[in-house]
């Protein structure tokens, strides 16, 4: 392997760094530090304190406080009174068709990028980084002309292929660096063979690849599934309302904000981010190194 | 070049239409539409008028775009310069110190902020909503009230210090993570020969660490710069603008007046300022990128 020799420097350099840390830190210097640490830590985690005890609380109410008798109460009204079932189920299929069809057409395009032997190839790189910057809050009202001109508005394939398109540059761009490591010789080998280019991709690079794949559809399905500034502009039907809509209804509805009901929507808001916390801590390494390339936020 | 690289081709090409439809058509759109007095209900919802450059020259008229523009500034300066970037590299730095000294509590602190990021947009709005809230909120119902302070009107007396920080909440780890990166790559020989010349930390700080952290620190600084700028959701959630316009920030006015005012035509001006100025930032962000290749 080339990075050998790399990674051994490297884990080399750590060790030293870590022997040539100063020794004997000040008590001074360790309580400053500490008190900063408390403090970042309370900002960061106290707002989730609140979502996680206000889900749990029959009467729950805007500020912290232990829930004087937990229950799932909450949990079990949201199903009951406001379809919360329904709206689960539409944001699982909806994330995980736009997985689909983008681990689909990224492997596809990754592949042939990676491949393709062209003088503007770079040109194509650069245009698809400058696409991922594109902030959709600028393109939203566009996308909606043209979701009503297609007749994509309160569809399922609106969404889905307007999600899938979403991530689509950053996704393609991390997917052509992974195809750009796994050696040309098996896929001339698989084609010697008799394989066609498509079979050789599918049936020897992919399996090589499957890390890349993996992190693609992770991040493909977590987009699709925190995603909600597309849902607001192309859903208006109960029917095809996802778990951010079915949030942002009961948020914005009510009359007021000191009237919003906090437990039912804590309740929605545990079920809408916890899966995005537990999939992205099992696989932290990865997502954090695949965000960290994706730099478009909201 | 063609028949030799046909199968390739063929194989852009789904992704390639998906992006043709949803970001270079919109982009295209936006720009056609600026032109014209298109509406979302209406005589000119059914037949457009070219009216030339009328939208753009109405907008820079039009003082509540610069308002929008001068708080659209305050919150990239406040949020993403000051905020994101100044505490995501104080934070890197600490928790790399942390990491030297095996203090476990810069683990416990970088999960926090790297959970408030993985979190959806419309969550951490949420969140914030109820932490400002002034008769019930956290901030003057437990932190103020157990103070013996009065409370204080956060979103009304301070709406954009209150968007900020929940801006500041959500995003601070992406920084954070950029430097805790670069961090780990600066050789430790070069501290090394400093301490034995003698240099002390903050002079090894300032004329190592920090020269090192350059070259990344102006990427991620354009990267947010980018990422804030285009800021809908946070600030939607909790003040949708307001009060009055004090909060109104550009993506907000394209939005309010496309969907509220209808003026679709009029909205397509805002989005092609919106495009035309995080292009220029995304030409800077990719120069310099090639420029460290």
């Amino acid at each position: 392997m080339v990075e050998g020799p790399g990674v051994t420097t490297r884990a080399a350099s750590r060790v030293a760094r870590t022997a040539a840390a100063p020794r004997g830190a000040s008590w001074i210097e360790a309580l400053a530090v500490h008190a900063v640490f408390v403090l970042v830590v309370v900002f960061f985690l106290v707002p989730f304190l609140w979502l996680f005890t206000a889900a749990f609380d029959a009467d729950a109410v805007a500020y912290i406080r232990f829930p004087a008798a937990p229950t799932l109460n909450n949990f079990v009204r949201i199903f009951t009174e406001h379809d919360f079932g329904r709206a689960l189920l539409n944001s699982v299929f909806v994330a995980g068709s736009t997985m689909v069809l983008d681990v689909i057409a990224v492997a596809l395009a990754g592949y042939s990028l990676s491949r393709l032997e062209w003088r503007f190839k770079s040109w194509i790189t650069y245009a698809v980084l400058l696409l991922q910057t594109m902030p959709l809050s600028a393109t939203m009202v566009p996308i909606y002309g043209l979701a009503r001109a297609l007749g994509l508005r309160n569809s399922y394939a609106g969404l889905i292929l307007i999600h899938a398109a979403i991530e689509l540059p950053f996704l393609v761009w991390l997917m052509k660096n992974f195809f750009d490591n796994v050696p040309r010789y098996l896929e001339e080998a698989a084609w010697l063979d008799g394989r066609s280019k498509l079979r050789a991709l599918a049936e020897i690079v992919l399996p090589v690849a499957r890390n890349g794949i993996g992190v693609v559809a992770g991040l493909a399905f977590l987009a699709a599934w925190a995603e909600v500034l597309m849902m607001i502009i192309l859903i208006d039907s109960q029917d095809l309302k996802t778990v951010p809509l079915a949030f942002y209804e009961t948020l914005r509805t009510q009359g007021g904000y000191t009237e919003v009901q906090y437990g039912l929507v804590a309740a929605m808001g545990v079920l809408y981010a916890v899966p995005v916390m537990a999939l992205f801590l099992m696989t932290r390494r990865m997502m954090v190194r695949g965000l960290v390339a994706s730099s478009r936020g909201l | 070049m063609l028949a030799r690289n046909s199968t390739y081709i063929a194989g852009v090409a789904p992704a390639a239409v998906l992006l043709a439809l949803f970001f270079v058509g919109p982009a295209l759109w936006a720009l056609y539409s600026s032109l014209t007095n298109l509406a979302l209900v209406g005589i000119d919802a059914a037949n457009p008028r070219f009216v030339g450059l009328d939208n753009y020259t109405r907008l820079f008229a039009d003082p509540d775009f610069w308002t929008v523009i001068r708080n659209s500034v305050t919150f990239v300066v406040g949020s993403a310069v000051i905020g994101q970037f100044g505490l995501g590299l104080a934070l890197a730095l600490l928790i790399d110190h942390a990491e030297h000294r095996r203090w476990w509590l810069g683990t416990l602190a970088y999960g926090a902020v790297l959970l408030a990021w993985v979190n959806p947009t419309l969550i951490a709005g949420f969140l914030w909503v109820a932490m400002y809230d002034f008769f019930f909120g956290s901030l003057n119902h437990v932190f103020l009230s157990s103070l013996g302070a009065s409370s204080v009107d956060w979103i009304g007396s301070f709406p954009m210090p209150a968007v900020i920080v929940a801006n500041i909440w959500r995003g601070t780890a992406f920084t954070m993570i950029i430097f805790l990166g670069a961090l780990k790559t600066i050789p430790p020989d070069i501290y090394e020969a400093a301490r034995i010349d003698g240099a002390n930390a903050w002079r090894r700080f300032w004329d190592h660490t920090l020269p090192s952290l350059r070259p990344i620190a102006a990427l991620a600084l354009l990267s947010i710069t980018m990422s804030t700028f285009g800021t809908f959701i946070v600030i939607q959630t909790l003040t949708n603008g307001g009060p009055g316009n004090a909060t109104e920030v550009i993506a907000l006015f394209a939005f309010h007046t496309a969907f509220k005012s209808f003026s679709i035509g009029y909205g397509s001006a805002i989005a092609v300022v919106m495009l035309g100025l995080n292009f220029a930032f995304a030409i800077a962000y990719l120069r310099w990128s090639r420029a460290r290749a």
